[in-house]
């Protein structure tokens, strides 16, 4: 009876937790659960919250786009592993010139598109040109250093105009990947990487199937297919999970960990993430441009609560998540102090104040229950306006039409939105805008990192935002499956381990 | 009769034309666009530019509009601004979802509430009348959602019998795994909905009850309940047409919320969806083909309760 109770109870919850469509990630440390033989035959389903709306890698942006695709159908020369390091892919080997000038990349022969016509050098060259010079293509920016793309047999050459050490990184991520010159594929439906997976069946508006590449050049796939069932409801995953319809399920509620483990069949486990729960302060203008207010809602914000409310992920204080470089404690900046918070708003002229959150409606209502109790208790009055993500986009992404906004950024290696003043962030600090053009600029990775890591602090303490969390990635992974990736699940997921035992 | 079918048809085309013309301004009042959604949030506006300058954004309203029910009136509904695909073509798939779970929904509400409906009037005043009376209303007021989410806890993730969410990924190749799949969706509306008709039966027959010529009929000899069946109830039924004219709407707001929660791939979830994606011509199409449809079973009750009651062809 206390368990009908309980799982009515938690039915009438049912908060779904939606993912922000972004951008590129890593791949992820992996779950080891099964006892049983791995299957080769098995066909393995995966619960995702987020469906693309439609399979065009080339100009759709967001991060269900990436999740499935980077990796397992279409690869770049090079990728990166659960540890966010470079690793060659199509490219057997590679060697940066000591000036950050020169990128020369081995590329691997005997690589087969999958419709079976042979990856040749011109279509690295043709792929990368492409990407660079059509501004309808994303991230195709993050190529704006490079100045030409050669091939001479198996050899690529890059030269830069200057240096950039984010290139390797791009290079793993969308701007990087390889398509065959000329294709004609319907992009928006179908597929023609050199993965090892092929689309095999997009239903849409419910699930997309993957089969093994038999050809594929390396490593085969230890699974004959994985579905990738969309159920974007929190409660309807558990009841699927609980009923035996799915493997896997990432973007679980992590709140839900004690029902979905009731009967042995799943394991919850946390990795982590570089998502980051973004309150962005629109500061152009109004109490908000008064850096005190700023500083006095950080101040207000129980940071602790928020981690124990979502039951995962962790605190975090600055721009950069403990996964990127960058990265440092910048807990000192503004620790949890109410008293300390009342008191700058009463220096800044501000003790009885009424400010609006614009968020999103897929996020649930956690966040702003918590914000708004937060600070009524500093005297500050939070009205929440949750709206759906396309009026999202235009009042506070494009118009800045805003006062605060919470939305989860997933991106990793998105520093760039600091020193970009036109961002809907709003911050604007010359500063920070140098020093990560420096870091860009940097040849050392180490130096790189360093640089940023100054400019984060300064965006901390300008209270430029405040970042109320490090998300988790919350997979519930079924006791007959291996190898599933458990970091940074909602950038991408890497299925070149996945296994799944009969037993 | 003709004169009534000309009237009722020219009524049937004028609120089509209105439909498409509200369906289309209202969907134009939604902040937000695709073209900022395929872009994302790392884009530059140069890149959304292009992207909208594509998609063929930028036209006028007015030329938006005809080019649109232009096609309507050639059978064209246009092509997903995203997936490029025919919004025809969707809506034929999807509809081999929505279309066999509304009337599997329809037939569970129809099978129980009919009969229930009378026995309950003619039973009204003993306590299994009571039981069901009070039954159908705290069944009536349940929320689809709810419903749903009991079914699934006690059929799926109790006992094991159903599928907790979902439809086959062959679709209708494999009936038997496709039927079991509609059957707790189509049983969550079919209940809430039969509740509803259940307690408008009822009332159609206790007002029978009272009509004269049922008195009449029982004055003749006959009992009471066999005066009722003899004369009440085909006028019951004629009431019970035009109400069904109204279930189907019910039925069809309720298959998005139970696509939803079942993740079922219909033209409920698909609509929700592409409103979601700022799909606009997908969506147009979408409320246009739901919103004829309701209209057009609205037209044929009313022709068919014109015909079936002859009171209704005398004062004519």
């Amino acid at each position: 009876m206390l368990r009908r109770t309980a799982l009515a109870a938690s039915a009438l919850l049912a908060a779904s937790a939606l993912l922000l469509a972004a951008c590129t990630t890593g791949g992820g440390s992996s779950a080891s659960t099964s006892t049983g033989a791995p299957d080769a035959d098995a066909s393995a389903v995966i619960r995702l919250v987020l469906e693309p709306s439609n399979l065009d890698i080339r100009e759709t942006a967001g991060a269900a786009l990436d999740q499935i695709l980077v990796d397992n159908v279409y690869q770049g020369l090079v990728s990166r592993t659960p540890e966010q390091e470079i690793v060659p892919a199509l490219a057997s080997d590679y060697e940066v010139s000591d000036d950050g000038l020169t990128y020369t990349f081995t590329l691997r022969e005997g690589v087969t598109f999958h419709d079976g016509q042979e990856l040749t050098p011109q279509d690295v060259v043709w792929s990368l040109t492409t990407r660079k010079n059509t501004p309808e293509w994303s991230d195709s920016g993050r190529l704006a250093n490079v100045e030409t793309i050669t091939a001479d047999g198996q050899t690529i050459t890059l030269t830069l105009s200057a240096p950039d050490s984010t290139l390797l990184w791009n290079l793993s991520g969308r701007a990087g990947l390889i398509l065959k010159e000329g294709d004609t594929v319907d992009y928006k439906t179908k597929t023609n990487g050199t993965g090892p997976f092929i689309l095999d069946q997009w239903k849409q508006g419910d699930s997309i199937t993957f089969t093994r590449n038999d050809a594929y050049w390396g490593d085969k796939p230890k699974v004959a297919e994985v579905v990738f069932d969309y159920i974007p409801d929190n409660q309807a995953a558990l009841n699927a999970a609980l009923a035996g319809e799915v493997d896997v399920v990432t973007g679980f509620d992590a709140t839900l960990k004690d029902q979905i483990e009731a009967n042995g069949d799943f394991q919850l486990v946390l990795g982590k993430s570089t998502d980051k729960g973004t309150l962005a302060f629109n500061q152009t203008s109004g109490p908000l441009a008064d850096k005190r207010v700023r500083q006095a809602i950080r101040q207000a914000i129980d940071h602790e609560a928020i981690i124990e409310a979502l039951a995962s992920g962790e605190t975090l204080y600055g721009p950069i998540p403990s996964l990127d470089p960058g990265y440092e404690d910048l807990s000192k900046v503004a620790p949890y102090d109410p008293e300390a918070a009342k008191a700058l708003l009463k220096e800044a002229g501000y003790e009885d104040l009424t400010l609006t959150l614009t968020i999103p409606s897929f996020y649930s209502t956690t966040i702003p229950q918590i914000l708004v109790s937060d600070l009524n208790e500093v005297g500050i009055t939070l009205e929440v306006n949750s709206v759906d993500f396309p009026t999202w986009l235009n009042d506070v992404y494009t118009n800045k039409d805003y006062e605060l906004s919470f939305v989860l950024h997933t991106e990793a290696r998105d520093f760039e939105n600091w020193a970009n003043p036109d961002y809907y962030f709003t911050y604007d600090n010359p500063q920070v805008q140098e020093l990560y053009k420096e870091s860009v600029a940097a040849t050392d990775p180490d130096k790189a990192a360093d640089l940023l890591k100054q400019a984060a602090k300064i965006v901390s303490q300008d209270a430029a935002a405040d970042w109320l969390y490090n998300g988790a990635s919350v997979v519930a992974v079924g006791t007959n499956i291996s190898g599933m990736p458990t970091t940074n699940t909602n950038a991408r997921i890497n299925l070149a381990e996945l296994t799944k035992s009969d037993g | 009769m003709i004169r009534y079918t000309l009237t009722r048809l020219a009524l049937l085309l004028l609120g089509l034309l209105v439909a498409s013309v509200l369906i289309f301004l209202t969907l134009r009042v939604l902040p937000g666009d695709v073209a900022q959604l395929v872009a994302g949030t790392n884009s530059t506006p140069e890149q959304v530019a292009a992207i909208r300058e594509r998609l063929g954004l930028g036209e006028p309203l007015v030329t938006q509009y005809l080019a649109w029910i232009g096609g309507v009136l050639r059978g064209d509904l246009g092509t997903s601004l995203l997936t490029g695909s025919s919004v025809v073509d969707e809506l034929v798939e999807k509809a081999q979802v929505t279309v066999p779970l509304g009337i599997f929904a329809l037939t569970i509400a129809l099978v129980f509430s009919l009969p229930l409906g009378v026995v309950s009037a003619m039973r009204r005043a003993r306590a299994s009348g009571t039981a069901l009376n009070v039954g159908s209303q705290a069944l009536a007021a349940v929320p689809v959602v709810w419903a749903g989410m009991m079914l699934v806890v006690v059929f799926a993730v109790w006992l094991g019998w159903l599928p907790a969410q979902g439809f086959p990924r062959s679709g209708w190749a494999d009936p038997a795994a496709a039927i079991r799949s509609l059957v707790l969706p189509a049983l969550t509306i079919g209940i809430v909905e039969g509740a509803m008709l259940l307690r408008f039966v009822r009332s159609a027959t206790l007002q029978a009850v009272g009509q004269d010529y049922v008195r009449t009929a029982a004055a003749k000899g006959l009992t009471r309940n066999a005066a009722l069946v003899r004369h009440g109830l085909p006028n019951v039924g004629l009431s019970v047409i035009t109400v069904l004219g109204l279930q189907v709407a019910g039925i069809i707001v309720g298959a998005v919320v139970i696509e939803q929660l079942f993740t079922l791939p219909g033209i409920g979830r698909m609509l929700v969806a592409d409103v979601s994606a700022r799909d606009l011509p997908k969506v147009q199409g979408e409320l246009l083909v739901l919103t004829g449809f309701v209209l057009i079973v609205g037209f044929v009750v009313d022709l068919a309760h014109r015909a079936l009651d002859p009171r209704q062809r005398e004062a004519a």
